[in-house]
């Protein structure tokens, strides 16, 4: 199973919403911007607190902000989706 | 780097110079035919203390460094945001896994050495040598795991 399956958009919310910097975003939502960073790169899912309140900042819904790709995962039974 | 990226080097630093004087003092005693209870208890607990002492200091003055280049870089003084978010402490957990998973085989090893006939005091050493070999492979994870993204 590929691990990176929840995607977001938060790079594309940032530039619609003033080009607000990573800085920025991560001071609003209480993290890092190291965190962000790696959240915007795919390389670390966030917790369902965190992921709502990104989507807060922008004002959408999560699914706007993130979205799983669970393609591979139908194709599968489900004692093997970990 | 962040800044736990550069409290966790210091600190790996500071273990490293710990068990580089661990194990010369070690291997001088072990060349000596030295290796008697008293010397190697002392010995632990001049390498126990420091690990304590000089992670204290090392943690204080990064945090003093860190803030005055900061104000520096930033021409004024600002409160330091030196946060510890949700994935700063996943990764700190899969350091601290990691320590425990080094010092368990480290313990386990070290028990066997003394099961196959090896003086308890080869086994005591061992022990020490690995914890502060378990510390040091916790920090190596999380610089790894900090470089990595996560």
């Amino acid at each position: 199973m590929d691990k990176r399956q929840v995607r977001n958009n938060i790079r594309k919310l940032r530039f619609h919403n003033n080009e607000m910097t990573q800085e920025q975003l991560a001071e609003k939502v209480g993290v890092t911007r190291q965190t962000i960073i790696a959240i915007e790169g795919a390389k670390y899912s966030p917790s369902l607190e965190l992921a709502f309140r990104i989507a807060l900042v922008f004002g959408v819904p999560l699914g706007d902000v993130f979205s799983y790709d669970a393609e591979d995962d139908f194709n599968q039974p489900i004692d093997k989706i970990s | 780097m962040s800044y736990q990226e550069k409290n966790i080097t210091v600190s790996l630093v500071s273990y490293l110079l710990i068990a580089g004087y661990y194990l010369v003092n070690l291997l001088q005693m072990l060349r000596e035919g030295e290796l008697v209870a008293n010397k190697l208890f002392g010995l632990c607990t001049i390498v126990i203390l420091a690990t304590i002492i000089v992670n204290i200091i090392a943690s204080i003055l990064t945090n003093i460094v860190l803030t005055i280049v900061e104000a520096i870089k930033a021409q004024k003084y600002e409160e330091p945001r030196f946060i510890a978010d949700e994935r700063d402490q996943s990764i700190e957990l899969k350091g601290i896994h990691s320590s425990y998973i080094t010092f368990s085989l480290g313990v386990l090893v070290s028990v066997l050495t003394f099961a196959f006939g090896q003086p308890p005091l080869v086994m005591v050493s061992m022990i020490v040598f690995f914890a502060i070999l378990a510390e040091i492979i916790g920090d190596i994870a999380q610089i790894y795991l900090y470089r990595r993204g996560f």
